[in-house]
C-alpha cells in the first residue's frame, strides 16, 4: 500500500505583517470578554485553592477531597468544602489544542488557532495581571505563565515553538485543574471529538470555572466535498481510505457535519459556556479588519 | 493452443505475462489526498448509505488473477505425466482344494488385498479362480475380490501354461498358488507362494451296498493317508445308524475304530452298520494328526427312511391263494407282515390279483395282477399270449429268467400308460406289453395284464425276486441312498509334495498422465469465494 504524503506545513505563524497587525488591533483598547467581572471576581470570587476563608458550600461529587471542612461535618454531620478568596489577581488561562488534526485546512487551522491565542493572550497581558497559557502534551512547555504587557514577544515566541502533539483527556484536566489554573479558561480547538471534550467542560464546570471554547471554523467544517475520487486520511491516526464521491454521499455528509456541529454547540451550551466559531480568513495575509473583527468577538 | 505443460517448460514463460496483465488491470491509485478532522463523519456516511469503505483492493485483485491463472491452466491442460509400464494385471489365483489347508486361501485373498490398495486406478485389472469352478472377476469387482467361492475342486488349469500365454508386453501375469498339484511353476511374471504343508488324511470314497428295506448296510470306505510315516487315525461313522446287534456281520460293530493308515497309500476299510428306521444323515470320518486339510476328511450320505412293510392284499374270492401266498412270499422277503386290506389302514404295498382295483396307478404303491383300475375300459380276454421277451437291463427284470412263463389269459385293457417291462408277441408280430410301471421316480405301482391264477408265475423261481424289485420300484428314487460328497480331486491331498520355487515380486506398473485440472479449478474457486469475504 502505498504511503501518505507528508503532513502540511504550518508556516510562521507571527510574521512581522501579523505582529504589526496584532499590535494595532491591541493598541485599539479593546477588552477582553469577561475581564471587567475578572476584577470583581478577584475581589468576591471565592474559588480559589489558597488565599482567605469566605465559606462553606455543600460538597459535591467530584471535589477535592483536600477542600472538606471536617470540623464542619464534625457539628452537623454534612459535608461542606472550604472555599477560599483568590488572592489579588487577574488572570486568564488559555488551553490550546495542539493535536495533528488542526494541521486540516488550507491555510491550516493550527495557523489561525495560534494567531487566535495571541491576539486572546495579548489582550489579557493587557487588561489583566496574568495569563496562564496551557499547552497539553507539549512536554514542559505544557504550562507557562505570562505577566504584564511585556511577556507578549515571550508568548508569541512560545506559541510558535509549540509543538504538534496528542493529548488525552485525561492529560488535559490535569493541567486545568491544578492550583494556579484559574480564571476564565479560553479552550482554543476544533473540538472533533465532542465526547473527549465532555469530561473536561464538566471538571471545570463543577470547579466553578468558566470556559469560553474557540473554533476556527475553517470551510470543510461546514461544506461536504460533492464529487471527487479521493483518498480521504486523518492527520492524527494516520487511518485512510479511498472514496469515490457521489451526490448521495455528499448530501449524507453534509447532514453529519451539521450534526457534529450541533453536538459541538450543545455540548457548551449544557455547560453553560459559550462556544465562539471563527471563520478564518481564506489566506494567510493578516487583514486588519478581520482581526479587528476578532477582537469585538473577544470583546462581546 | 500449445498446452501447458511442466515437460515443456520453454511454454511457460507465457505465464510472465499475467503479472504485467494484473498491473495494467489495477485502477489508478487516486492521486488526491484530503487530509480531514471529520473521518468518523465519513466513516458514518458511508455506513448510512451501506457503503463499506474498500480495503484490501490489491489482495482482491491478486485473488481474482489467481483465479484466473488457474482457470487458464486448468484450460491448458497442465498435468503430470504418468510413467511408462504395463498397465494391465492379470492374477491366477488357484483355487483348488489343497489351498483350503492352513488358511492358505485367506492368506492369498489377505495379499491380493494389501496389493491392490497400492495399485494406481488406471491399471485394468483380472482376477481368475483357476481351480474347481473358473471364475472372472474384472475391475472393481477384482479389486474388491467379490464373490470367489472357497476353494475347492481340482487343479485342473495349468498356471504355468496360463501365465505363459497371458503374459505380454503390457500386461503383467501375477500367480498365487500352494504349488500343490504343479508340476512345473509359472515361470512368467510375478509368482507368490503360500504354504499349506502339513500331513492329511481324506476319505476318498465310500461304497455301500444297501439292502432296503433291511437296515443292514456294508459300508466301504476308501482312506489315504499323506503323511510322512505310518500314523493312528481314527475312522467314526456317525448319524443315522447303529452298530449291528452281536456283530453278525463282518467289520468291526463299533461305530469308531482306529486304524493304522501307512503313508501315501489308499485302503479300504470295511464296515457293517444298521440304519435307524427314520434314515437321516450318515457321516463318515478319517481323523489324523495334525490334519492340514480337514476339507477331505468326511463323507456323507443321504440314508432313506425304512418303509412300513405292512402288504395288504385284495383278491377275488374265486381267485385261489395265489394272492395271499405272492403277499407273504414278498413279506417273508422284504422283512414285513400281510394285514388284511381294510378302508383307511396305511400299509407299504397293496398287493392286488383280478377284480377291481380302486386305486389310480400311478398314485399309489401298489402290485396289480389284472385289476382293472379305476377309469379302465372292459376288459377283453386275450386268450393264451405268448410272452416275447422283458427288460434285461431294467431295474426289474434284470438277471431275472421269465422265458418259462406261460399265460392262460390276459386283459390288455388292465395296463395303465406306463414303462412297459415285459412284452407279448401278436400274431402280426408285433410286441404288446404284458407288464408296466406306472408312475413318477419317487412314487410308482407295478400292473400286470394277467392274473395269477391265469399264468405260472407263482411257480417260477424269479417270482419272490420279482416281487422284491416291484416293491422296491415302487418306492422308486426314495428308496435309494444318496451320496452328498463328491469323490475329492486327485491329486489335491498330498500337502507334502508340492512344487517349490522362489517367489517373484509384481514388476513396477506404468500410470497414466494425471490432469491437474481439477485442482488447478478448486483452487481457483478457492480464490473466488476468499475474494468474496475480503474486503
Amino acid at each position: 500500500m502505498k504511503s501518505l504524503p507528508a503532513l502540511p506545513v504550518v508556516s510562521p505563524c507571527f510574521s512581522a505583517a501579523f505582529r504589526a497587525v496584532l499590535h494595532e488591533v491591541l493598541a485599539r483598547g479593546a477588552r477582553l470578554r469577561g475581564a471587567r467581572q475578572e476584577n470583581q471576581r478577584a475581589r468576591r470570587s471565592a474559588l480559589s485553592q489558597s488565599g482567605t476563608f469566605v465559606g462553606h458550600r455543600p460538597y459535591a461529587r467530584g471535589d477535592d477531597l483536600r477542600g472538606i471542612d471536617w470540623s464542619a461535618y464534625a457539628r452537623s454531620g454534612e459535608l461542606f468544602v472550604k472555599q477560599l478568596e483568590e488572592e489579588e489577581r487577574r488572570t486568564a488561562t488559555l488551553l490550546l489544542d495542539l493535536s495533528a488534526s488542526l494541521l486540516v485546512g488550507t491555510p491550516p487551522r493550527r495557523l489561525f488557532a495560534l494567531r487566535l491565542a495571541a491576539l486572546v493572550g495579548g489582550m489579557a497581558l493587557r487588561h489583566l495581571d496574568g495569563l496562564l497559557v496551557l499547552a497539553p502534551g507539549a512536554g514542559p512547555r505544557a504550562r507557562v505563565v505570562f505577566q504584564g504587557p511585556a511577556d507578549l514577544d515571550r508568548l508569541l515566541a512560545h506559541l510558535e515553538d509549540l509543538p504538534i502533539a496528542a493529548s488525552e483527556p485525561r492529560q488535559t484536566m490535569e493541567l486545568l485543574l491544578q492550583r494556579s489554573a484559574a480564571g476564565r479558561v479560553h479552550w482554543i480547538s476544533d473540538f472533533a471529538d465532542p465526547s473527549a471534550c465532555e469530561a473536561v467542560l464538566a471538571a471545570v464546570r463543577r470547579r466553578g470555572g468558566h470556559v469560553t471554547g474557540w473554533l476556527p471554523a475553517i470551510p470543510e467544517d461546514a461544506v461536504a466535498p460533492k464529487s471527487g475520487y479521493v483518498r480521504i486520511a486523518d492527520p492524527e491516526t494516520g487511518e485512510h481510505f479511498t472514496v469515490a464521491i457521489d451526490r448521495l454521499l455528499a448530501n449524507e455528509l453534509q447532514r453529519e457535519l451539521e450534526l457534529l456541529r450541533r453536538r459541538q454547540d450543545r455540548l457548551f451550551a449544557q455547560c453553560g459556556c459559550p462556544l465562539l466559531r471563527w471563520s478564518v480568513p481564506a489566506t494567510e495575509v493578516p487583514d486588519v479588519a478581520a482581526y479587528q473583527e476578532l477582537s469585538a468577538l473577544c470583546s462581546r | 493452443m500449445l498446452p501447458l505443460v511442466l515437460q515443456a517448460p520453454e511454454r511457460l514463460w507465457w505465464l510472465l505475462l499475467l503479472p504485467v496483465l494484473f498491473w495494467l488491470a489495477m485502477p489508478p491509485r487516486p492521486r488526491t489526498v484530503v487530509w480531514t478532522a471529520h473521518l468518523p463523519q465519513w466513516v458514518l456516511a458511508q455506513k448510512t448509505l451501506r457503503r463499506r469503505p474498500p480495503r484490501l483492493r490489491g489482495l482482491r485483485f491478486l485473488l481474482l488473477a489467481l483465479a484466473c491463472v488457474a482457470a487458464v491452466l486448468a484450460h491448458a491442460g497442465l498435468g503430470l505425466r504418468g510413467t511408462p509400464g504395463p498397465q494391465r494385471l492379470v492374477v491366477l489365483l488357484d483355487a483348488s482344494a489343497s489351498m483350503a489347508g492352513q488358511g492358505a486361501f485367506a492368506a492369498a485373498q489377505t495379499k491380493l488385498r494389501e496389493q491392490f490398495a497400492t495399485l494406481p486406478e488406471s491399471v485394468d485389472l483380472t482376477v481368475l479362480r483357476c481351480g474347481g469352478p473358473l471364475v472372472r472377476r474384472y475391475g472393481a469387482s477384482a479389486r474388491t475380490l467379490q464373490d470367489l467361492g472357497p476353494p475347492g475342486g481340482a487343479a485342473t488349469a495349468d498356471l504355468a501354461a496360463l501365465a505363459a500365454r497371458v503374459a505380454g508386453p503390457d500386461t503383467v501375469v501375477w500367480t498365487l498358488t500352494d504349488g500343490q498339484g504343479l508340476a512345473p511353476l509359472p515361470t512368467v511374471g510375478a509368482l507368490s507362494l503360500v504354504s499349506t504343508a502339513a500331513p492329511n488324511g481324506a476319505v476318498l470314497a465310500v461304497r455301500a451296498t444297501d439292502h432296503w428295506p433291511l437296515p443292514q448296510i456294508e459300508l466301504e470306505v476308501v482312506v489315504l493317508a499323506c503323511t510322512t510315516t505310518a500314523v493312528t487315525g481314527a475312522l467314526s461313522l456317525s448319524g443315522a445308524v447303529e452298530p449291528v446287534p452281536g456283530s453278525p456281520l463282518p467289520g468291526s460293530p463299533l461305530l469308531e475304530t482306529t486304524v493304522e493308515l501307512l503313508p501315501g497309500g489308499a485302503m479300504t476299510l470295511q464296515r457293517t452298520v444298521v440304519r435307524t428306521k427314520a434314515g437321516g444323515l450318515l457321516t463318515v470320518r478319517l481323523a489324523v494328526p495334525g490334519d492340514g486339510l480337514p476339507g477331505d476328511d468326511t463323507w456323507h450320505l443321504e440314508l432313506p427312511p425304512l418303509p412300513a412293510p405292512r402288504i395288504a392284499v385284495l383278491g377275488e374270492a374265486e381267485g385261489g391263494p395265489f394272492a395271499a401266498v405272492a403277499a407273504e412270499a414278498l413279506a417273508k422277503e422284504v422283512g414285513g407282515e400281510v394285514v388284511p386290506a381294510a378302508q383307511g389302514q396305511e400299509v407299504g404295498l397293496l398287493l392286488v390279483d383280478g377284480g377291481q382295483a380302486p386305486i389310480t396307478p400311478g398314485q399309489v404303491r401298489a402290485l396289480c395282477f389284472g385289476s382293472r383300475w379305476a377309469g379302465a375300459a372292459e376288459p377283453t380276454p386275450w386268450l393264451q399270449p405268448v410272452v416275447a421277451d422283458w427288460d434285461r437291463t431294467g431295474p426289474l427284470g434284470a438277471g431275472l429268467d421269465l422265458s418259462g412263463l406261460r399265460i392262460a389269459c390276459a386283459f390288455r385293457e388292465t395296463l395303465p400308460p406306463g414303462e412297459p417291462f415285459l412284452w407279448a408277441l401278436e400274431a402280426g408280430g408285433e410286441k404288446v406289453p404284458l407288464a408296466v410301471v406306472a408312475g413318477g421316480p419317487e412314487l410308482a405301482s407295478v400292473h400286470f395284464a394277467f392274473r395269477l391264477q391265469d399264468s405260472n408265475l407263482p411257480l417260477l423261481p424269479a417270482f419272490p425276486q420279482l416281487l422284491r424289485r416291484a416293491f422296491v420300484r415302487t418306492y422308486g428314487a426314495g428308496a435309494a441312498l444318496k451320496s452328498l460328497t463328491e469323490a475329492p480331486p486327485a491329486g489335491e491331498q498330498d500337502l507334502l509334495a508340492r512344487a517349490v520355487g522362489t517367489e517373484r515380486p509384481i514388476p513396477p506398473l506404468g500410470t497414466d498422465d494425471q490432469s491437474l485440472g481439477p485442482w488447478l479449478l478448486l483452487a481457483g474457486l478457492l480464490c473466488l469465494s476468499l475474494r468474496a469475504f475480503v474486503r
